[in-house]
């Protein structure tokens, strides 16, 4: 009836006691260490730590118990600490990535799966309406047509490139839904990419500029996205992203196409679009309709692939010729405003 | 009285809930129970009660049960919504 | 009988499942806190859980009192939780760091107008006070004096040797403590707690505490752990020579009167009217309690 477990919150990346701790008990689960994990909630029993869950901004992961004490009540309330901290840093909607063998334990503290990668993976969400609201919103934009194409893109920022990318998707379809993508990882603020995307493609009549949101392309659903190291990635957790869009932003807009530039330069996204035809497409991973993948030719500008991170070198050898000849007008007036603000 | 941010209280442990809200228009309640195919009809009902003497208009109730008593339902329905609702000055004549 | 105060068992008002379950070890008295052993986040929610569980019916059903501990009045939180707890019908309220008399009208007169307020019959909230400073074990008497609210006062050890430079030990460090509060409840005609004993796994250590405390006339102690109100209840029963004596005591007073015996005596010794009424005290209690087990 006592409480005889301490909870802790530690930063592994700070101790390496701490941390050799904690993947030893992750590996006795069969996990490995997420290396976007540093905040750890851990169970100690005797100054032993019996279990741990991994907090990375709203994404709960690398949960363990200990096998000797894999008891309902100790779980229960690792996972009621681990919320409790989310929740005091300003997180209330949690993600959790968990083995598909332990959906039963999560949903009895209150998450409920989004999509599983069979044996593999499952996300799952601390509310049992967050995909559905997200949909219901969606699905006001919804355009009549049979064929509705889509668009991500980071837009960081909006390029000539990507301009091209939405007029070819425009002239095959009845109707484009472009999502910019909202995490304010970029050199270009959230705020901004979405301004200039809207900017950029006023004169195109059949599209509507979305923001994206927990559920396209962030870091609950695609966390690697945005590693620096993008060498460290596993392809596998590409599907979680693509089954949601598949599953379900795409039913509620009636999407049927999604459009992607392709990838000489790039190995994380080139990988991505090989991905992306896997999971959009194949009739065995989902029952959901599938989605064709378009795969469009980069634009050139005197035979360089216009992309934003040319843009970006660009603008950090400070070739504000080169940057403008790549941008479209309006992205190139915010830029060229806002010099001082962009500390490349 | 409407539910401004999102808010919880409880714990998801034994004999306790965990009750989770947020902004939304109307009310709308989901239960997940340990006992709900034994009591979801009594949880539903103590928690509505509580709602009708908060006066609440407008929230999203998340309720996540652990074999809760009816005042230990009631009593973290009240903080989570009156924590959501930013009220700070309480009518003890409606809440007891 | 008198009302019986020998357990009184501390439950953090923050948990829910010590709060609804905590009845079934029948303890005299249940002290719902909302001041240590509630952290600063869950001070509301503790308020609101504490307040919806006093309304349970099976703390009367038990004739189990309900005491809450407060915050202290000078903290944002003090005054919130009496509103709540004297209209959810707690029995008594029991007020930290009393220093002083004044602090016990301070209370007193927030009491008066919750329960006016609320249709409370007035003077039917029951008070305590925590004695847990040197100052307030100077002024035990006048704090045990000054309210007929008053039921009992508590030592609390902690604040206490912190302040006296010491710290907990074989209880010499609680000699003077333990004797002034005793003699100032005993002056005021109100009871008298002794401080927890929070090493729960030494029974031995306990029941050599109880021993002694109930030696030196506490009505009993405040507890932590459920486990402890049984080996408290024995510890506290009469043992069975001893009920055997009361009875004897009881029947040669009665066999006295009924003979219009003035003096009356057994087995050679007077026995006068103290003797009795503790004989019938010893009786009552064995009927409540049960005799001793021997452990």
């Amino acid at each position: 009836m006592y409480d005889l477990v301490d909870y802790s919150v530690v930063d592994i990346s700070k101790s390496e006691q701490d941390y050799q701790v904690i993947k030893q008990l992750l590996l006795q689960s069969d996990l490995d260490l997420d290396p976007q994990v540093t905040t750890f909630i851990v169970a100690k029993l005797n100054n032993n730590c019996i279990a741990c869950a991994g907090l990375d901004h709203n994404i709960i992961k690398c949960v363990a118990i200990a096998p000797d004490y894999r008891g309902n009540q100790l779980n229960l309330t690792l996972i009621d600490y681990t919320m409790k901290y989310a929740n005091d840093n300003g997180y209330f909607h949690l993600f959790l990535y968990t083995k598909p063998e332990n959906i039963a334990f999560f949903k009895a503290c209150g998450f409920y799966p989004i999509v599983e990668i069979s044996d593999l993976v499952v996300l799952m969400e601390n509310t049992p309406v967050g995909i559905k609201q997200y949909c219901k919103q969606l699905s006001q934009y919804q355009k009549a047509g049979n064929k509705i194409g889509s668009i991500v893109m980071n837009a960081n920022p909006f390029t000539k490139g990507h301009q091209y990318l939405i007029e070819f998707a425009a002239n095959q379809c009845d109707w484009v839904h472009v999502f910019v993508v909202n995490e304010d990882v970029s050199l270009f603020p959230f705020q901004v990419r979405l301004q200039l995307v809207k900017d950029g493609t006023k004169d195109i009549k059949n599209v509507t500029v979305h923001a994206s949101s927990s559920y396209i392309i962030s870091k609950a659903t695609f966390p690697t996205y945005f590693l620096k190291d993008k060498s460290k990635i596993d392809y596998a957790y590409m599907g979680i992203d693509l089954l949601i869009f598949r599953n379900y932003i795409a039913p509620a807009l009636n999407i049927t196409h999604r459009f992607v530039g392709t990838e000489p330069h790039s190995k994380v996204t080139n990988a991505y679009n090989q991905a992306m035809k896997y999971w959009l497409e194949d009739d065995k991973v989902s029952l959901s309709s599938k989605i064709t993948v378009i795969e469009v030719a980069r634009k050139l500008e005197e035979s360089n692939i216009i992309s934003a991170s040319l843009v970006r070198n660009s603008l950090a050898l400070k070739n504000y010729e080169q940057v403008k000849k790549l941008v479209p007008s309006t992205t190139w007036n915010y830029i060229s405003a806002n010099l001082d603000k962009l500390n490349i | 009285m409407k539910i401004q941010k999102e808010a919880m209280a409880g714990t998801l442990e034994s004999s306790d809930l965990l009750v989770k809200v947020m902004p939304n228009t109307g009310i709308e309640i989901v239960i997940n129970s340990d006992v709900n195919k034994q009591f979801g009809d009594q949880i539903r009902a103590v928690v509505n009660n509580t709602l009708n003497e908060l006066n609440l208009t407008d929230g999203l109730i998340i309720i996540d049960d652990k074999g809760a008593l009816d005042c230990a339902i009631k009593a973290r329905v009240q903080c989570a919504v009156l924590r959501g609702a930013e009220e700070t000055e309480l009518d003890w004549s409606k809440l007891l | 009988m008198k009302k019986l105060r020998r357990s009184m068992l501390f439950l953090p008002g923050a948990n829910a499942a010590m709060l609804s379950t905590s009845f079934v070890y029948k303890p005299d008295s249940i002290m719902f806190d909302l001041e240590d052993a509630v952290s600063i986040k869950e001070k509301d929610s503790a308020r609101l859980l504490v307040a919806q569980t006093l309304k349970l019916p099976v703390y009367k059903e038990h004739g189990i009192e309900t005491v809450v501990r407060i915050n202290a009045l000078n903290t944002p939180f003090g005054l919130k939780d009496l509103e709540a707890v004297v209209r959810a019908g707690v029995d008594v309220v029991r007020l930290p760091m009393t220093n002083s008399a004044e602090d016990i009208h301070e209370l007193e007169a927030h009491v008066e107008r919750i329960e006016k307020e609320c249709g409370r019959k007035v003077g039917s909230t029951k008070l305590m006070a925590a004695i847990e400073s040197a100052q307030a074990v100077v002024n035990a008497v006048s704090i045990a004096k000054s309210s007929p609210r008053l039921i009992g006062i508590a030592l609390a050890a902690f604040d206490y040797l912190v302040d006296m430079q010491t710290e907990r030990g074989d209880g010499t460090e609680l000699f003077y403590a333990r004797c002034a509060v005793l003699h100032a409840a005993r002056v005021a005609g109100i009871d008298a707690f002794d401080v927890v004993y929070s090493n729960v796994n030494d029974d031995e250590g306990f029941l050599k505490e109880v021993s002694l405390i109930k030696k030196l006339g506490y009505n009993g102690k405040s507890l932590i752990n459920p486990r402890q109100i049984e080996l408290l209840h024995n510890a506290y029963a009469p043992t069975a020579s001893e009920v055997e004596n009361a009875k004897k005591v009881v029947e040669a007073a009665e066999e006295g009167e009924r003979k219009g015996l003035g003096v009356v005596s057994l087995n050679g010794k007077m026995i006068d009217a103290p003797i009795i009424a503790r004989a019938q005290k010893i009786i009552e209690l064995a009927k409540y309690s049960g005799v001793r087990k021997e452990i």
